[in-house]
């Protein structure tokens, strides 16, 4: 499988006046072309911050210091400011995660739909609000033309959540970055978007980073799971694997922290403590304080991830069944 | 939307009711009027005319209603100083203020808004620093020394251009302009120029502020994300989103410049109405006063209804909330 993205060593640091601290550290992932990758962790495990840095839109002091990330075998992270730009939107869509704040309140869906097109594609003004209408007709709202004049606050929030994914796909893009795509939405809205997402992925045959912490979208949606954890890849590997028989602690205590339908009155386990803020990661594999499993090796020597494709960096790791 | 106009336009009328009412207090309660406008040896019988006449002995209310009345025919009354109706006292020297207000106005936004855009965008470059550093002058500064500053160096020692008075005048039968004369314009130049430096540096900073506050939001990023231009974005999608303070600022500038004039008009000796005013209060001419009063209570009201009448055009959500 061609990789569609390759992501070699990404290192995110942010300057502070006496140090520097480290967003992320050397993560690694690949994806292929149309797959799904999910990308799960932690509030702060720098999930959002990869989307950021993969389409060079981190905001200062954060600033990519090391690796490499490819698209279509081709560089993209040491582009021109404006080359950069033409592969935002032509090549990598973006979907944000709030659809209230996302959407420019005073520019009509419609404007923001062909403008997005006039800029990527050769097409005419005309062409383009056709293909507004289409898409609009397209992600299930009725009455496209004459919504397509209509502006954010008009939409529900459901539908502007639709309408940002129409303007994330609208230039066909070969890569979508999904940064928590209905964490925004309320849950009676949020398995239609996914739906869609879905849909749309399976029609376009788009790839995908799927970055979440909800791992009911991702057992939905994902091909493969990346697990992040105080900026490092801690996991990689194939949904189900991951999901049935997880090989670090860490991934094993995000399942146990969700719920199942199937679950009625067990108890959720949260892993205990809380994940370490930048400017203290713990020596050594930074999960050791929380992890039940950890010893002097842990805490001393940072475990290496076994495998791009499929690994984990552990040195006690879970076999099979849940027990180390 | 035809909803909108009617509550806007309504709320303007009974504004400019109670300023009118506030006026017509003034009016009533301050000074003498039968002895501002008679002489000292006018007899009991010339009193008693000019009493009836000026309906004095009438209710407040009924004296009220007929000066509001008043109001909308163009009848202002009679000033206590010069004996001449108010109306065309004041009339006499609106234009000079007006074209005064516009000039530096213009100057303003000429200035203003192409600086304060550039330093919103490019909040870090040289130029941009240099304006800021600058704009601190302009607020700091009071405009009667800026004024004095500028008669200093361009009247007294450069000898450019002249200190006071608004230079050759041409009557247009309603309006007396300055705008068809040389030394109409070379006039005009130093007070537009005094009048117009606060505002410029209220307008740079606060456009700036706007656009670095609008940079920061997320449709700003996703449009950045979708990989529309640096140009679009700011000057389309950024720029549009701060119009509406923006243009409310404007317009309550606007009618600061008028109202404020008086200081710049004072300096210069522009015969406008600020000066008129001045000369109202140094004699008690309390019609004069009142009047003048509530004009430019009117014309803040006259200018604040337009601006609220832009607002849907500029951003639709306005109308949601109604």
């Amino acid at each position: 499988m061609t990789p569609i993205l390759e992501v070699n060593d990404l290192t995110v640091t942010m300057k502070r006046p006496f140090r520097t601290l480290t967003a992320l550290d050397r993560v690694t992932l690949t994806i292929g072309k149309g797959e799904v990758l999910g990308l799960v962790g932690e509030s702060g495990a720098g999930k959002s911050l990869t989307g950021a840095a993969i389409v060079n839109l981190l905001v200062p002091p954060l600033r990519q210091t090391g690796g490499s990330i490819a698209l279509a075998g081709r560089r993209i992270d040491t582009l021109s400011r404006d080359d950069m730009r033409k592969v935002r939107g032509r090549e990598i869509g973006f979907i944000f995660q709030d659809p209230s704040t996302s959407l420019n309140p005073v520019l009509s869906i419609g404007h923001q739909l062909i403008e997005t097109m006039m800029t990527h594609l050769p097409i005419g003004r005309d062409e383009a609000r056709r293909r507004a209408i289409a898409w609009i007709d397209r992600i299930g709202i009725p009455e496209a033309e004459r919504r397509l004049d209509q502006y954010p606050h008009e939409f529900s929030g459901g539908m502007r959540q639709r309408i940002v994914i129409a303007l994330a796909l609208c230039a066909e893009p070969s890569l979508v970055i999904a940064d928590e795509p209905t964490t925004a939405l309320d849950v009676s809205v949020q398995a239609r978007v996914l739906q869609l997402l879905k849909d749309l992925h399976g029609e376009t045959g788009v790839a995908m980073l799927l970055i979440t912490h909800d791992l009911g979208v991702i057992a939905k949606m994902a091909d493969r799971v990346a697990v992040l954890y105080t900026g490092r890849v801690v996991e990689i590997g194939p949904t189900s694997a991951i999901l049935n028989s997880p090989h670090h602690h860490y991934t094993h205590g995000l399942m146990k922290a969700t719920p199942t339908p199937n679950m009625q009155t067990q108890r959720l386990d949260a892993i205990p403590g809380s994940m370490p803020n930048l400017a203290a990661i713990p020596s050594g594999c930074s999960f050791h304080p929380r992890c039940p499993r950890s010893d002097a090796t842990c805490r001393d020597h940072l475990p290496r991830l076994s495998g791009v494709e499929s690994g984990f960096a552990c040195w006690h790791p879970l076999s099979a069944g849940g027990t180390s | 939307m035809l909803r909108y106009f009617a509550s806007r336009t309504f709320q303007a009328v009974i504004v400019l009711f109670i300023i009118s009412l506030i006026g017509f207090a003034l009016v009533a309660n301050l000074g003498d009027p039968l002895a501002a406008l008679l002489s000292p040896d006018a007899t009991e019988a010339q009193r008693a005319e000019l009493a009836a006449s000026l309906n004095l002995n009438a209710s407040f209310a009924e004296r009220f209603l007929s000066f509001f009345g008043g109001l909308w025919r163009g009848d202002f009354g009679i000033s206590y100083r010069t004996h001449e109706p108010v109306a065309h006292l004041i009339w006499d020297r609106l234009p000079a203020t007006i074209e005064l207000a516009f000039a530096s106005l213009i100057l303003t936004l000429v200035i203003g808004i192409p600086a304060g855009v550039h330093c919103g965008v490019h909040p870090k470059s040289m130029l941009s620093r240099a304006i800021m550093f600058s704009s601190i002058i302009g607020v700091t500064l009071p405009t009667f020394v800026a004024g004095i500053l500028l008669i200093l160096v361009f009247a007294v020692k450069l000898a450019w251009l002249p200190s006071f008075g608004r230079g050759g005048v041409v009557d247009l039968g309603f309006w007396k302009t300055g705008l068809l004369t040389a030394s109409g314009w070379r006039a005009l130049i130093l007070p537009a120029i005094t009048l117009s430096l606060f505002q410029v540096t209220f307008i740079i900073r606060m456009i700036r502020t706007q656009l670095l506050e609008v940079g920061q939001t997320e449709y700003i990023r996703f449009a950045r994300a979708r990989g529309l231009t640096e140009s679009r974005v700011w000057y389309l999608h950024a720029l549009k989103n701060t119009l509406l303070p923006v243009v409310t600022i404007i317009g309550l500038q606007l009618g600061n410049i008028i109202a404020f004039s008086v200081v710049t008009e004072s300096v210069f000796a522009w015969p406008g109405v600020g000066l008129l005013f001045l000369q109202s209060i140094q004699s008690a001419d309390i019609p004069v006063i009142s009047i003048y009063l509530i004009l430019i209570g009117a014309i803040f009201i006259i200018i604040n209804l337009i601006v609220e009448l832009t607002y849907p055009v500029i951003d639709p959500r306005v109308l949601r909330s109604r």
